[in-house]
């Protein structure tokens, strides 16, 4: 097993008297794709939360490439290589579809206040090469066509697509997705499981909060079970059956509904 | 000379307008303590270029400093004030919440100013800048007047090159992903504080440098000049030119200034009802807000979002089966005309109806 890139550790969060996430201690190994499951109300996205810096815990400590990161900003956490997606794609409304990739591509230096009256021209320059690594993008998530449309136009599928394009451009080293297949079609399934694939062919890390089963046991090379709060199981999925409260908090339920 | 005041006001106000939207058409806060700044501005180019005050008239500062050195003091006092106000309400406060603060915060400097004499003789206000350098450059009062519309309309050009340049810079296009969803932006390591911060500095500067001109302009400044109530003006001349749009803005504010304000004068006025002139002209204002909101929410210019020029044919081939759905046929400007109706108009009906539209066009 390869080392780890985020390693939780004891993470406590409640919300007034509900315990959201408890003692929740887990890694995320380098390289590969983990899968976070659980049932409604498990703690998954606050955990997410808490991690990517959109919420600040209780007590406990998460580590990112080496680096503790609890109490960072956001956007710190972001800079570090951590990009994360939230349950409703959060597209960009009113720009178009390339300027939401082209910000995706996190030029920070060149939207400086400054830089961008005394060094209008250099920066444009710059900016060529940015568009046609975008379009390129645009091209593998098929939505070249649509690049200088505003994202507000897309419909459900292709913002799923841009948001995956935006997580492409921005050559994160850990990317969490939440939900991604919430609302999706099975072809557009389908694209996104090859999508997840692809960053980890890239060698990027991905952890991925999903209730489809199926695209979890196809895609993951580990997996993390959690309910009301806790881990209640971690490893790879085919082991998961055979851990009985694995299968009474969640797998023997969910079977029921395919 | 009246059209030559009547424009010159309209392109100070322009300035003024084009900072405004810098902080509410892209950065989407809705400040209302933008007046202040401009009043800020105004008040310290007097005291810095008009003397000591003569008693019983007092004042802080009284010096005699040439008219374009006070005017970038001035604008270097309202930044820092500004920047008090927007490290207070920028960090955590938004939308209303952002509004009612920033009303709170020049609330309390309207009644600063106008209940403690000593800082700018209170109700009474500053006034005695006259045309300064008038002699010095050897004008009458009429050439120094159009002379001065020519440093206005200038200073107006210039910064609007300033303000297009940013709002097609990385800058611009990272503070309306701010506007946009800020989480998102966070998500992806924006400083959403910093970014709204800078808008907000830089607005208010324009603001100040409003305020020095101001002064030159009318030569006369109290309380009574910055009612709450100009502000919203000049909020209804971005709507009207196009909120997002710096040129739309300069539009904007010239069609208010002239169309409503001055054209209004012409309003017959009956002896009897001598304020029948000034509420027509609120009338017509909330009118024109009702109708625009109505009929064209985007305003005028719409915000135009910087299209990617590069033909999409020239691109990577696209297999035929994976094609998006949508066709070529339909302009861009319709949509986005649609949606902006759709965002602005709320409910309204014409923008459904366009929305539908452009839906089922768009399949």
């Amino acid at each position: 097993m390869s080392t780890a890139l985020l390693e939780i550790e004891d993470l406590t969060k409640s919300f007034g008297g509900v315990h959201a996430v408890r003692n929740c201690t887990f890694s995320v190994p380098e390289g590969q794709v983990t899968g976070l499951i659980g049932p409604n109300g498990a703690g998954k996205s606050t955990v997410v939360d808490l991690v990517s810096g959109f919420g600040r815990p209780d007590s406990g400590r998460v580590t990112f490439a080496g680096e503790p990161i609890i109490g960072k900003r956001p956007d710190v956490i972001s800079r570090l290589g951590l990009i994360r997606t939230f349950q409703t794609p959060r597209e960009w409304r009113h720009l178009t579809v390339m300027d939401n990739v082209l910000l995706a591509r996190r030029r920070f230096a060149d939207e400086s206040l400054w830089r961008s009256i005394t060094r209008a021209r250099r920066i444009r320059r710059a900016e060529e090469a940015e568009r046609a690594a975008v379009r390129d993008i645009l091209d593998r998530f098929q939505l070249a066509g649509l690049k200088n449309e505003l994202a507000v136009r897309l419909s459900g599928g292709q913002k799923r697509l841009l948001e995956f394009a935006r997580m492409a451009a921005a050559e994160a080293r850990l990317i969490i997705l939440d939900e991604p297949m919430g609302g999706v079609n099975p072809v557009l399934g389908a694209r996104i499981g090859e999508a997840v694939r692809q960053f980890a062919a890239e060698g990027r890390t991905v952890v991925v909060v999903e209730h489809n089963l199926p695209f979890i046991e196809k895609t993951c090379h580990q997996v993390v079970v959690m309910d009301l709060g806790e881990v209640i199981a971690q490893g790879p999925f085919s082991g998961l059956r055979d851990t009985p409260r694995v299968v009474d908090a969640y797998l023997g339920m969910d079977q029921s509904h395919e | 000379m009246y059209w030559v005041s009547v424009v010159t006001e309209a392109g100070i106000f322009a300035i003024l307008a084009l900072g405004l939207d810098v902080i509410w058409g892209w950065s989407g806060d809705f400040d209302l303590a933008f007046y202040g700044y401009l009043a800020l501005g105004s008040y310290l180019t007097f005291v810095l270029t008009i003397g000591k005050p003569k008693p019983p008239v007092e004042y802080i500062l009284g010096y005699h400093l040439p008219v374009v050195l006070a005017i970038v003091l001035a604008m270097v006092v309202v930044v820092g004030l500004a920047a008090i106000i927007g490290a207070i309400a920028l960090r955590n406060l938004r939308d209303i919440y952002f509004a009612v603060t920033t009303l709170g915060a020049v609330s309390a400097l309207y009644l600063l100013v106008e209940n403690y004499t000593p800082l700018f003789d209170g109700y009474n206000g500053v006034y005695g800048l006259i045309n300064p350098g008038q002699t010095a450059l050897n004008l009458t009062y009429n050439g120094y007047r159009i002379a001065f519309l020519v440093v206005v309309l200038v200073l107006l050009f210039l910064a609007y090159l300033l303000v297009q340049r940013l709002s097609r810079s990385p800058f611009g296009r990272m503070l309306r992903s701010v506007r946009e969803d800020e989480r998102a932006s966070a998500a992806y390591g924006r400083r959403v504080f910093g970014a709204k911060y800078r808008a907000y500095l830089f607005g208010a500067a324009l603001a100040g440098l409003t305020g020095g001109l101001f002064a030159i302009f009318i030569s006369a400044f109290n309380p009574s000049a910055w009612t709450p109530q100009e502000l919203l003006v000049i909020y209804a001349a971005i709507l009207v030119g196009g909120r997002g749009n710096p040129r739309g803005v300069i539009l904007g504010v010239f069609v208010v200034y002239i169309g409503f304000i001055e054209l209004t004068r012409y309003l017959p006025s009956p002896a009897s009802r001598p304020d029948f002139g000034p509420a027509m002209r609120q009338i017509l204002i909330g009118l024109m807000i009702i109708l625009m909101l109505r009929f064209r929410p985007e305003g005028l210019f719409r915000e135009r979002p910087g299209l990617d020029r590069y033909p999409i044919e020239n691109g990577a081939p696209i297999p035929a089966s994976q094609r998006p759905a949508a066709p070529p046929g339909l302009r861009s400007e319709e949509r986005g005309t649609s949606e902006r109706a759709t965002r602005e108009g709320g409910a309204s009906k014409a923008g459904r109806r366009r929305a539908g539209k452009t839906e089922r066009a768009g399949g």
